[in-house]
């Protein structure tokens, strides 16, 4: 596990999504990667239903790079890393049972997920994927990762000059999660939390979005 | 002379020279190899026989058949053979040419047999030129070994001198000579080891001595990288790079000296640093060496992947971030940039 930096790509105009994913992976190909399969990180999301308090979000993450985690992410930003098991007792948390409403609620039409081709190269791991907010498409997030290093501000120009030959000026300025991290040690749920950052920026442009593909 | 001499000569003039074209078609026949016009005049040759074996039983069976009186009879007769020999004298005459250009063998069966008299086998071995090629081989052992032993005895009389000048300065050598292994003590090298480690905030050294004398080093250099460094007194024997998250435990929780980093940046810098020992083997001063290396060459790596290249000015060239570090200034380089 390295450093992740995730970049919106925006679509140029006058091309459709598939059309700017497909640029992008010739584009990488073009760069010497190899295909190592493909990814997926998802997305749901619940409210707390309980009415003393003011309404929570909770959102519930899992990424293909950590197959057997479930991350769970409140709004303040705190991460909670688990077993898979974890969604288990979501939907137990979720069910309503009689004489009682259940502490949770599934927001419906939230799931919001990042899907697409896995790449390799020299010590780097690339991974374009498309979004999709129940199942239409919303853009595209590509993540680039320096597998040796653990020290995001180190690691940042390497970085940089390699996804600049990507994703072009995008790529100048580092992330905003990146820039404001106090802990130097990068972890996995600093992806977590790239991600729900760019997923809850793309469910707020909701109503402007393309067709799906 | 009568006509049953004439006959009588034929026959024994012919039969000798068929026997003779025989033994000559045998001859050819003897060695297998041979090449394809070789082989056709052969076909050649076997065909002309066949012909002249033909006309010659003409002749026979045209005299066999006895002689009639008439003088007319008796003419046709002696036509039919004059022209019966004729044909079977061209035969033969063609026959001679081509068994002339034929290949003869005789020449090497005679040799054959002059050799059957010998031994084949110790002829066929080649034990003379290995016996000669054995001997020079042995000669040039000699002498090198004479060489060797020339340099060595110098090499042992500077040792004792140097030894019994100040045997506290050249530790590595006494620990080189048996002897004096032992008083090349474990606590110096820890002591020398520890000064270093608090002369360098964000490092650790983890010392371990999993066989015997030779001490292992675990450095963890700020959260860039680890390192394992194998010892010998103060002699820098073996390094190896791997990443942070990283770890030099093999499955059964011993150190695991050997196993490459999964990255290729480590890879390199592993290599590199194994380059880098060479410049760094200073046996007069053996504490001196180690103290440079780690203080300054290694501790330089801290900024393997924030430093751009001090020559070209960028981050990556190759998929790699600059991996050199120079002697002298510490310059961060990239390979290619050096």
């Amino acid at each position: 596990m390295g450093v992740v930096c995730i970049f919106s790509y925006a679509v140029p105009e006058g091309k459709s999504g598939q059309q700017a994913v497909d640029m992008l992976q010739k584009n990488v190909e073009l760069l010497g990667a190899t295909r190592s399969g493909n990814f997926c990180v998802d997305c749901e999301t619940y409210q707390s239903n309980s009415q003393n308090i003011s309404q929570r979000l909770i959102h519930i993450l899992h990424n293909s790079e950590h197959p057997a985690s479930c991350f769970a992410a409140l709004d303040t930003g705190t991460i909670l890393v688990s077993d898979l098991l974890f969604d288990v007792l979501m939907s137990k948390l979720t069910a309503a049972k009689t004489g009682r409403e259940s502490f949770y609620q599934q927001r419906k039409g939230f799931r919001i997920e990042s899907r697409g081709q896995r790449y390799e190269l020299w010590d780097f791991v690339i991974k374009i994927g498309s979004v999709s907010l129940a199942s239409n498409f919303k853009g595209i997030l590509v993540e680039v990762e320096y597998c040796p290093c653990v020290v995001a501000s180190d690691c940042w120009n390497l970085i940089k000059e390699m996804a600049q030959s990507i994703v072009g000026n995008v790529a100048d300025n580092p992330p905003m999660y990146i820039k404001n991290k106090t802990d130097p040690v990068y972890s996995p749920s600093d992806t977590v939390n790239q991600y729900l950052e760019h997923f809850n920026n793309f469910r707020k442009t909701a109503p402007q979005g393309q067709p799906s593909r | 002379m009568k006509k049953s001499e004439i006959t009588q000569n034929f026959k024994f003039k012919l039969e000798f020279l068929l026997s003779s074209i025989n033994l000559r078609i045998a001859e050819t026949q003897l060695p297998l190899k041979m090449g394809d016009q070789e082989a056709e005049k052969l076909i050649h040759a076997i065909k002309l026989t066949q012909k002249l074996r033909g006309s010659v039983t003409k002749v026979f069976t045209d005299l066999s058949n006895g002689q009639t009186s008439t003088k007319e009879e008796e003419k046709e007769m002696l036509e039919d053979l004059q022209k019966s020999l004729l044909s079977m004298n061209d035969n033969l005459s063609d026959l001679e040419k081509i068994s002339q250009s034929l290949p003869s063998t005789v020449h090497q069966t005679s040799n054959n047999i002059s050799l059957v008299c010998l031994d084949p086998a110790t002829d066929r071995t080649q034990l003379p030129s290995q016996l000669i090629h054995a001997h020079k081989w042995t000669n040039k052992v000699n002498r090198l070994s004479d060489y060797a032993c020339q340099a060595l005895q110098q090499a042992t009389l500077r040792r004792t001198n140097k030894s019994q000048v100040g045997p506290g300065l050249s530790t590595k050598r006494q620990r080189r000579m048996p002897p004096v292994a032992h008083n090349i003590p474990a606590s110096t090298v820890e002591t020398v080891l520890n000064s270093l480690e608090k002369h360098l905030p964000d490092t650790s050294i983890t010392v371990s001595r999993p066989n015997g004398s030779s001490c292992v080093l675990q450095i963890t250099l700020s959260k860039t990288l680890k390192a394992v460094c194998v010892l010998r007194g103060f002699l820098i024997e073996y390094v190896n790079v791997k990443g942070y998250n990283e770890d030099f435990l093999s499955n059964d929780g011993k150190i695991d000296l050997w196993s490459k980093s999964r990255y290729k940046v480590f890879e390199k810098v592993s290599d590199l640093m194994m380059a880098g020992i060479q410049h760094y083997y200073y046996p007069q001063m053996p504490e001196i060496t180690i103290r440079t290396f780690i203080q300054q060459w290694f501790n330089s790596y801290k900024t393997l992947f924030s430093a751009p290249c001090s020559k070209c000015g960028k981050h990556l060239q190759g998929g790699l971030p600059p991996v050199w570090r120079d002697f002298r200034t510490l310059a961060p380089l990239h390979d290619g940039c050096r």
